[in-house]
């Protein structure tokens, strides 16, 4: 065992009420500590198994508290887990748990830890996420999913009320970046027995969160206020958190305008208006999705994709410095690889589409056209598939014009979301627009999709890439890995990458402590503070 | 009478049969299932899911599930989307809200939609015919997804009077944009049936005859024109305010009321089986049960009717 994480671990332990929760020099706290914001649809769970989506996970982040945190910048301090060890062979963690209570005043133990992520994977619980675990590499976390196994065989154990030992089929470099994950949080065992379905209503759920559900009418509004059992409530600033749901994101700005809500998405193609016009309040961050079309290679798809030349070719004949200025208009970036730029330690390669001039990829992509047999004489007929959506339609609209001097003839097929997801999935498309966001903060996120087992809609499969993937799991550095697996998809383009997401919001200037540096935007409400006018 | 209710009543329920039949064969061909998504799950994740929401069974024997549970114990199942949430929760959540502002606002249009038709028919081709048929018209052309963002602006940011969404059953505040955004255009369409039918009733034998006898003509019109002139209205106003209480996604969408109506174009979208299912149940039954209130109510003012 080494304790090089313990005491790490520890420093950010005191770091943290210094670094959160007070006040910055001349703030002076409003006398209302409340935070609304916007959701653009109802909360579709809060059960932290059953969740699935981003908003979802933002509640649940006040509401429990796994055994790790993010900091402001994405960087993992403890949360229930005071410290933890890690074994040499890098497959055994064991953690240190503080002195935190649920919010009916009950010890948070090791035990619902155990509870809690047995339940995920358990084939009754039938949860949307019992992947997550799996990618954890928690033992026997795949055979109780299938079913062969029972759930108490999953390699989590608690050797007393505050120790809690995990052991991983494999050692696996993020194991702790997923740890602040809603997946991982503890649930309370006994009310859920005794609960059923109906255990997360308020009045009923119970959480060890800085912060207890005080309503929820859904697709309306959810209420949260402070909790005082929390372990921390000492630094926690705000006293009311509200999400308000507001299905139109026109008429959400119309609300924050109105005083209404603190923070709300602005809408596709307002930012530079809004920027000029509200200098301090809207702003555009990082955030860790990337926009691809992607390439169906199989069996199934068309015999011209096949060819990497022509998969280059549509690849440079894509002008996205267009797209990200002329169309998004968000602080968007130009995509040359499939990693979001501001993924920690991720080191962009140095790619054509990285280094060439618009004009001179257009002069590649017509001579790699050229060599495949294709031109303005012989045209190349492809179908372009995208869900209902006005910038879907925009960008797929762009890309149609952006290839059509080359003789391609591009057909747009738009579909709606559930038929555009089961088409992409049965390989049912010649080219597809996708987007994938990261799980968390680490370039795999993302790369692994393209493994050969990997989601990888387009079916492009590549030894060399499998490996570097395969090899990154146990790797002391994986920068060159990921580096060199870029540049695999630099060569092979098994999809073309558009562009990079940003976080384009209007937030209220008095809102203080929401994290600008965190590309996978996960914030908590216990860092937030309101001040006065 | 009593018979010709107890009739239709009885034909209701092989009608609602075969709505469940069509609605949940349909919904079963549309591509794409409740758990399709973007991030593939994993065969086996989806076979657990299959399994614990019963969807792993036959479709006969689904459809033959599903109405039992209905027929025995009123369980429309548990959501697809919502697993937290039964179907009884949510409508029992959403449909109250939609009742509340559709009703409201079915009776602001059919009262002022009826008063500006009668006006408009009996001061026919005057100032005031043309200013109500104005109103009217303009009142079509504004569809209420145009209205809804305006009255937001207008209401909530310049004049800070109104909530801009939400909802409360306690405070009215935030039913008035919902009712005035929803009632516009069918008042507009009550108030031209209203006035055309109008026009041909005052322009019958019965009227002059009331006339040539000295009635009052305020009597003329409230007793002899108004009654027979809504029977039209009234076979419009049918399935309009079953529309009306069931919601409309619009509504719902832009005042984030938490109503059904936007939970039923939802569910259709989520490939939500049981709540698609559950609101297409609860809009059939509507609808039958108001198709009869119709009928009764024809009966009711037009004496010639006999069942």
């Amino acid at each position: 065992m080494t304790k090089l994480f313990t005491t790490t671990a520890l420093l950010a332990a005191l770091a943290v009420p210094a670094f959160a929760v007070q006040p910055a020099e001349g703030d002076k706290l409003a006398e209302n500590q409340t935070y609304t914001y916007w959701l653009l649809d109802a909360i579709k769970s809060l059960d932290p198994a059953k969740n699935t989506d981003v908003e979802g996970s933002d509640v649940l982040r006040s509401l429990f508290e796994g055994l790790m945190n993010e900091d402001a910048k994405g960087a993992m301090i403890p949360g229930v887990a005071e410290s933890f060890d890690e074994s040499d062979d890098k497959l055994t963690y064991t953690f240190h748990l503080r002195d935190a209570k649920w919010s009916n005043g009950d010890p948070v133990t090791a035990g619902d830890f155990v509870y809690a992520w047995q339940r995920v994977v358990n084939p009754e619980t039938a949860s949307e996420y019992a992947w997550f675990i799996e990618l954890m590499n928690i033992v026997n976390a795949s055979e109780i999913v299938k079913g062969e196994k029972a759930p108490e065989e999953l390699g989590v154990k608690a050797v007393d009320d505050k120790t809690l030992e995990v052991t991983l089929t494999t050692p696996t470099p993020y194991f702790v970046k997923t740890l602040s994950h809603a997946t991982t949080y503890p649930v309370p065992q006994s009310l859920i027995e005794a609960e059923g379905d109906n255990w997360t209503q308020p009045g009923k759920l119970v959480g060890n969160g800085a912060f207890t559900l005080e309503s929820h009418n859904l697709g309306v509004d959810l209420t949260m206020t402070k909790n005082p059992e929390y372990w921390d409530a000492d630094n926690v600033l705000m006293e009311t958190v509200k999400a308000v749901t507001v299905n139109d994101n026109n008429v959400a700005l119309t609300r924050y305008q109105a005083g209404e809500l603190d923070r709300v998405q602005i809408p596709a193609g307002q930012y530079p208006r809004l920027k000029e016009e509200f200098p301090d309040q809207a702003v555009s961050l990082p955030y860790a999705c990337s926009y691809a079309y992607i390439y169906n290679v199989s069996d199934k798809g068309p015999e011209a994709l096949k060819d990497v030349k022509v998969r280059e070719a549509l690849s440079l004949a894509i002008n996205r410095q267009i797209i990200v200025e002329n169309v998004l208009q968000g602080g968007q970036r130009p995509a040359t690889t499939w990693t979001h730029w501001a993924i920690e330690g991720f080191e962009q390669p140095e790619t054509e589409l990285a280094t060439l001039s618009q004009e001179e990829m257009n002069e590649k992509a017509k001579s790699l056209l050229a060599e495949a047999g294709y031109g303005p004489d012989n045209p190349l007929n492809l179908s372009l598939q995208y869900n209902t959506d006005e910038n879907h339609k925009k960008l797929a609209i762009a890309v149609q014009q952006f290839w059509k001097p080359f003789g391609v003839n591009v057909t747009l097929n738009n579909v709606e979301w559930k038929v555009h997801t089961d088409r992409l999935q049965n390989q049912d498309f010649d080219v597809a627009r996708y987007a994938w966001c990261g799980d968390y903060n680490e370039a795999s996120t993302f790369l692994d999709w393209f493994r050969t087992d990997g989601y990888n809609s387009g079916k492009w499969s590549n030894e060399e890439y499998d490996k570097l993937m395969a090899d990154s799991k146990t790797a002391e550095d994986t920068g060159p890995l990921y580096k060199r697996a870029e540049e695999i998809l630099a060569e092979e383009v098994p999809a073309a990458f558009v562009y990079h997401y940003a976080k384009v919001d209007m937030i209220s200037p008095k809102i203080k402590g929401l994290p600008t540096e965190n590309v996978l935007n996960t914030w908590y409400a216990k860092d937030i503070y309101r001040v006065a006018d | 009478m009593f018979a010709y209710i107890m009739r239709r009543l009885a034909v209701a329920i092989p009608t609602l049969l075969l709505l469940i039949v069509f609605s949940f064969v349909l919904m079963h061909l549309a591509p794409g299932g409740p758990f399709t998504q973007e991030r593939a799950l994993p065969p086996q994740v989806i076979a657990n899911l299959n399994a614990k929401y019963g969807l792993d069974e036959p479709l006969w024997r689904q459809i033959i599930n599903y109405i039992w549970g209905i027929v025995a114990h009123f369980d429309f199942g548990p959501s697809f989307v919502y697993p937290d949430r039964t179907v009884n929760q949510l409508i029992a959540a959403g449909f109250p809200v939609t009742l509340t502002y559709g009703t409201l606002s079915f009776i602001a249009a059919v009262v002022v939609g009826v008063a500006l038709g009668v006006v408009a028919a009996i001061w026919h081709n005057s100032f005031l015919d043309y200013l109500a048929v104005g109103i009217s018209i303009g009142a079509q052309v504004l569809p209420n997804f145009v209205m809804a963002p305006i009255l937001v602006l207008v209401f909530t940011l310049w004049y800070r009077l109104l909530p801009g969404g939400g909802w409360s059953f306690s405070n009215p505040d935030f039913w008035i944009m919902p009712v005035i955004a929803l009632g516009t255009s069918y008042m507009a369409s009550i108030a031209r049936i209203t006035r055309s039918s109008m026009l041909e009733v005052l322009g019958s034998n019965h009227i002059r005859t009331a006339r040539a006898k000295g009635m009052p003509e305020h009597r003329v019109i409230l007793r002899h024109a108004l009654k027979p002139a809504m029977l039209p209205v009234i076979s419009y106003l049918g399935p309009v305010f079953v529309s009306m209480i069931t919601g409309s996604v619009v509504i719902d969408v832009y005042f984030s009321t938490g109503g059904i109506g936007k939970a039923f174009v939802d569910s259709a979208l989520n490939r939500d089986y049981a709540v698609m299912m559950g609101v297409t149940i609860l809009v059939g039954a509507l609808t039958i049960l108001f198709n009869l209130v119709v009928d009764i109510l024809y009966a009711w003012i037009d004496p010639k009717i006999r069942y």
